[in-house]
């Protein structure tokens, strides 16, 4: 017997189903932004009103889309030199105890520090219009978060699997490829998530320091010191917009890399 | 093959010299011919799953000799002459179940057609042929150990060691999955030594039984099960079997209560 109850629903109302609570949430909470600045009459320097800001991104749109693409270059360049650097210090250190037990306690006393603060160095080092600058600052804060989180994935393993793979007589860079590696996946795709919005937080903030003019940060900065509140907010909506997208790449990257894992499975099950 | 496995004089001390030192077995002495279906069952910490690494050559000896398809037990472990079951499935979470069974002839360099042939066979052996290319989460804990099962056959090892394999499955499913393995071993003639803490488990599936006791682990008594073969429901309700699970009771009372 088929009823109308018993037919699976379509794919678009499981999508309706899954995304209507965080649009209805998201269009909420724009109106009632609007609604506050209207009704406790905000000054538009303090915050200027959702629907102003649209407008103003509109017109400013040949200006802040190109400094957000220049700052996402350097925010992605340096995401990959730090992601690359972490993943291949990782892996000498499982081949290389020594090196795992000297590097790690410095690697976490550094992870803990603002390396931010780097930056007005890393201008003087690579001359402050050189993107060079903001990628050595965003490649130095993605690597330490990735390096030690694929050290803990490379190495904390049930002792069983290690134990089965030593009752195959296995060599150790079998082990690497087919245990140690797959195993720090859902590790070092957790570090590079958190890593995208690092990436883009390190890369604008550096550029507060000073540097191009097509950038975002250099944009906001100046916009906001000419009181341009509306112009500063459309820029940093460039940013969380690409900061958004950067993310969404990386999941379906570690999707695509990992189907198997706990994270994904959950969400294809719904 | 003149003996599967033959351990003389064996001990394992963990920790030796510290604070925290462990005699965890003693003076023991086992010969298992080839063939054997052995349970070790002994109360807890009496060193069951440190023996079966032992012949595993997972730890070393503190003294004594353990031998190995009349090998050393290291050398018997680098000709695969062993495969092993754990009480966890532990299978590789992100190996498909075929994916899983080809692990070790993967490690081993067998080809690929080789690989899948064997799987295929292994996997129709424990039933779970149309389960092939599901991943191990999608499986219910049964369905798992059978996994681990068809994998630590798939290279044809002379000698199957299991670590309570059947400890984390209820009561319905662990008689069908013991009714399994005796298939198995009987269409195989694999070795095993089995270790378990159901005395009926132990009297059901052997052919001879050691119980073990504790501080420091010690072979208490070895009893012959010669019930008759093959093994069924109707052997579970034989005279027979009741007076072997006495048995085999009252020795583990003996060293209980020490
Ligand atoms: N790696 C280790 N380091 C130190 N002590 C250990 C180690 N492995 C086992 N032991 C100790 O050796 C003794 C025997 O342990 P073992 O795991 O072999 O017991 P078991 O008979 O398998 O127990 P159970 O029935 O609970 O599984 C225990 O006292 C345990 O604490
Ligand atoms: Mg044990």
């Amino acid at each position: 017997m088929t009823t109308a109850a018993a037919r699976p629903p379509s794919a678009l109302r499981i999508a309706a189903r899954r995304y209507l609570p965080a649009t209805l949430i998201f269009l909420g909470g724009i109106a009632l932004w609007e609604l506050i600045v209207i009704v406790f009459d905000i000054q538009g320097f303090l915050l200027p009103k959702p629907s102003r800001i649209a407008s103003t991104f509109v017109e400013e749109f040949s200006v802040v889309v190109p400094a957000g693409w220049f700052t996402m270059k350097e925010a992605v360049g340096g995401f990959v030199i730090g992601a690359v650097a972490g993943v291949l210090i990782a892996l000498t250190t499982a081949r290389w105890t020594v090196v795992k037990d000297g590097l790690m306690p410095f690697a976490i006393a550094v992870n803990a520090t603002p390396i931010i603060a780097l930056a007005p160095i890393m201008n003087n080092w690579f001359g402050i219009t050189n993107p060079m600058a903001k990628m050595a600052i965003v490649a130095v804060i993605v690597f330490f978060p990735v390096m030690i989180n694929m050290v803990r994935g490379l190495t904390e393993i049930d002792t069983r699997q290690l134990e089965l793979m030593r009752s195959y007589a296995s060599t150790p860079r079998e082990l690497l490829l087919k245990v140690r590696v797959p195993n720090a996946l859902p590790y070092l795709f957790s570090a590079l998530k958190v890593g995208t919005s690092l990436s883009v937080i390190a890369a604008i903030v550096s550029e507060y320091f000073g540097g191009s003019r097509d950038a975002l940060g250099i944009y906001i900065s100046q916009q906001a010191a000419l009181f341009h509140f509306a112009e500063a907010w459309a820029a940093i909506l460039v940013a969380s917009f690409s900061g958004i997208i950067f993310y969404l790449i990386v999941t379906l990257i570690e999707r695509a890399v990992m189907p198997w894992h706990s994270s994904i499975r959950n969400v294809a099950g719904t | 093959m003149s003996t599967a496995v033959a351990i003389e004089g064996v001990a394992k001390i963990f920790n030796e010299g510290s604070s925290d030192q462990v005699d965890a077995l003693q003076g023991i002495d086992l010969h298992i011919e080839p063939g054997e279906f052995l349970s070790l069952i002994g109360p807890s910490g009496c060193g069951k799953s440190t023996l079966l690494r032992l012949i595993g050559d997972l730890l070393e000896p503190s003294g004594g000799k353990v031998t190995v398809a009349d090998k050393p037990a290291h050398q018997a472990r680098l000709d695969r002459e062993y495969g092993m079951v754990f009480q966890q499935a532990t299978l590789y979470e992100w190996r498909s179940v075929a994916k899983n069974v080809q692990l070790p002839l993967e490690v081993m360099g067998r080809s690929k057609t080789e690989r899948e042939d064997r799987a295929d066979a292994m996997l129709d052996l424990v039933g779970l042929s149309e389960f092939k290319s599901h991943y191990p989460w999608q499986l219910s804990g049964g369905m798992q150990q059978r996994v681990a099962i068809a994998r630590a056959l798939s290279f044809e090892p002379s000698i199957l060691l299991m670590d309570e394999p059947f400890g984390a499955l209820d009561e319905m499913t662990r008689e069908r999955m013991q009714a399994e393995v005796l298939d198995i071993w009987s269409q195989t003639g694999t070795t095993i030594v089995f270790v378990t803490h159901s005395i009926p488990e132990a009297v059901f599936i052997s052919t001879r039984v050691v119980v073990m006791s504790p501080r420091p682990g010690r072979i208490a008594d070895v009893i012959d099960i010669d019930l008759p073969q093959p093994r069924d429901e109707d052997t579970r309700e034989s005279d027979r079997f009741y007076e072997k699970l006495t048995e085999v009771r009252e020795a583990l009372r003996g060293v209980e209560g020490q």
